[in-house]
């Protein structure tokens, strides 16, 4: 794991919805990551420990329920952080 | 005896009803072509006339308008101006299906006044237990017809205008222009673009929602000065291999149900002009757990291809190419093995009937399987061959190169694949799957055997 600069390691826990929950193979995962972290490495991490490869350029990920508008914006993490990870779903 | 005699009695009647629900809905579907033509003939381009005439503006309600919304009526954000407002406006439902349904059912009973139906496809079996406007005497006639038919016994006061064709870059400006709201109750990718492009040059509010097996969403593009549009939040399509449809990975009808209900309550909500429109965020329903989470979503996307100041597309582009994806939810035969690697179902029933000892690997989902399966398979989910742990499971029938192994799956796709990924690993192997499968089987062995 990459670790940036001197910044803690914490768990938080990441929600998978629609395709993203069926290629995680479940809804809900703690996941130990950089305190701070770029919200692109963040995702990159996921779709590695995940297997999101295959919608890594369709996925809205929001913490604590907003949406990370830009990768490079450095987040901060504390414990239990809830991380979600939204595919769109088109069905209807 | 008697048993058996009341069997062979139960068996023709099942027979007989299902001979009858087959020509109803075949009557059903001509009746359509029927009408279809005949408006064609009798007022060419009527459906212009109807959508372009002037609507009517109500200046006030009639006795029988208070008597029916009085309900609404009496809440202190709507009232008797919002009940105008909604009786002079025109929204456009645009997929008659889970969604499309249930939306329709509450703007049309609500009152509003003008309503817009779009769906090319006709009523089936499979469509009732979600789309609920329509019914088992309506199957085989087109969906927007069905849907008008039974809204206006709802409210005979809605004005309904049928457009039973699909929504393409040639039509769809065309079309919306003449509406005030857009609700986005489609089931495919292309048509999501296509109709956040229209209504964002058209500056129409679109209301999307959708759903798949138990998860829903729901947030309005298109609204407001700084609301995002489609593409600010997905700005390139999802590969087609990403994209499940209903038909493949199933959808309960309480959760098209939910969300289609709340799409009809952010229309209202947009035409009447109350409370906090779900622009800017997103609604995501978990039906398995009953949550709904609202995620703030972002702004405008200030390099947004299509809303920001220096957009690239000034005009509608063909969404089927932009997607790689047809614009439906119906699944194209995939074609992937050369004939010498599969086997018609009717050759391989002649093989069963002379016991040829062989393996037949049916590669559907374990709930799938459980509905119903040939006599000879053995379920090995399509992921199971994938990740190769199916060698294991059958090691001794495959160190035979001459046993025949046989794939089958509902339509005859995923056998496909599969049968692709073993021959890269055992080349020599007699290895290959039933053309059109479980649906082949039914047409060409035996009809009783079901189809879903």
């Amino acid at each position: 794991m990459n670790m940036e600069g001197s910044s803690l390691l914490v768990n938080i826990n990441v929600l998978f919805f629609a395709k993203s929950r069926e290629l995680a193979k479940t809804s809900r995962a703690e996941f130990t990551v950089e305190s701070v972290i770029k919200a692109g490495n963040l995702l990159n991490q996921l779709i590695d420990s995940f297997n999101l490869n295959t919608i890594s350029n369709n996925l809205i990920i929001a913490h604590n329920e907003n949406y990370i508008e830009n990768l490079d914006t450095e987040i901060h993490l504390h414990k239990g952080d809830e991380i979600a990870v939204i595919p769109p779903i088109s069905g209807g | 005896m008697i048993a058996a005699a009341a069997d062979s009695f139960e068996v023709e009647k099942a027979k007989l009803c299902r001979k009858i629900a087959e020509l109803q809905a075949a009557l059903n579907a001509k009746d359509q072509k029927l009408r279809e033509l005949q408006t064609r003939a009798d007022n060419y381009g009527a459906e212009d006339e109807v959508q372009f005439a002037p609507r009517d503006k109500h200046e006030a309600l009639s006795n029988d308008d208070i008597a029916r919304y009085s309900r609404q009526l009496i809440l202190t954000d709507f009232g008797v101006s919002g009940q105008l407002k909604l009786k002079n406006s025109a929204v456009l439902i645009v997929g008659m299906g889970g969604l499309g349904c249930p939306a329709a059912q509450y703007l049309a009973s609500a009152g509003c006044g003008n309503l817009g139906l779009v769906d090319y496809d006709q009523v089936e079996r499979s469509n009732l237990h979600r789309q609920t406007l329509h019914t088992v005497s309506r199957c085989g006639m087109s969906k927007a017809e069905s849907a008008r038919i039974a809204l206006l016994e709802l409210n005979p006061h809605c004005r309904i205008i049928c457009h039973s064709h699909l929504l393409n870059s040639f039509n769809a400006m065309h079309i919306i222009r003449a509406y005030d709201v857009v609700l986005d109750c489609s089931d495919n990718v292309a048509t999501r673009y296509l109709l956040n492009d229209a209504c964002s040059m058209l500056q129409r509010p679109l209301v999307s929602g959708s759903a798949l097996k138990l998860d829903g969403q729901l947030t309005v593009y298109c609204y407001g000065e700084h609301g995002p549009c489609y593409r600010c939040i997905y700005p390139v399509p999802p590969p087609p291999e990403a994209v499940t449809n209903c038909g493949d990975g199933g959808v309960l009808g309480a959760v098209t149900g939910t969300i289609g209900a709340m799409q009809a309550l952010e229309a209202i909500k947009v035409i009447v002009g109350f409370g906090d429109v779900l622009a800017g965020r997103m609604l995501i329903f978990d039906g398995n757990s009953c949550q709904f989470r609202n995620i703030k979503i972002r702004g405008k996307r200030p390099n947004c291809h299509l809303c920001s100041a220096q957009p690239l597309i000034t005009g509608l582009i063909d969404y089927e190419l932009f997607c790689g994806m047809n614009a439906n939810d119906k699944d194209n035969a995939l074609q992937l093995l050369g004939p010498e690697q599969r086997i018609k179902v009717l050759d391989y029933h002649n093989l069963v009937a002379q016991t040829v000892p062989h393996l037949l690997l049916d590669v559907r989902a374990p709930a799938e399987f459980e509905i119903c399966q040939l006599p000879d398979a053995t379920n090995v989910p399509l992921a199971q061959i994938l990740d190769d742990s199916y060698i294991q499971r059958f090691a001794e029938q495959l160190k035979n190169k001459q046993y025949p192994i046989f794939v089958v799956c509902r339509r005859g796709n995923d056998s496909q694949i599969a049968v692709q990924h073993m021959k890269a690993r055992f080349p020599d192997h007699s290895i290959r799957d039933l053309e059109d499968g479980l649906h082949g089987w039914t047409k060409l062995v035996d009809q009783n055997f079901p189809i879903y």
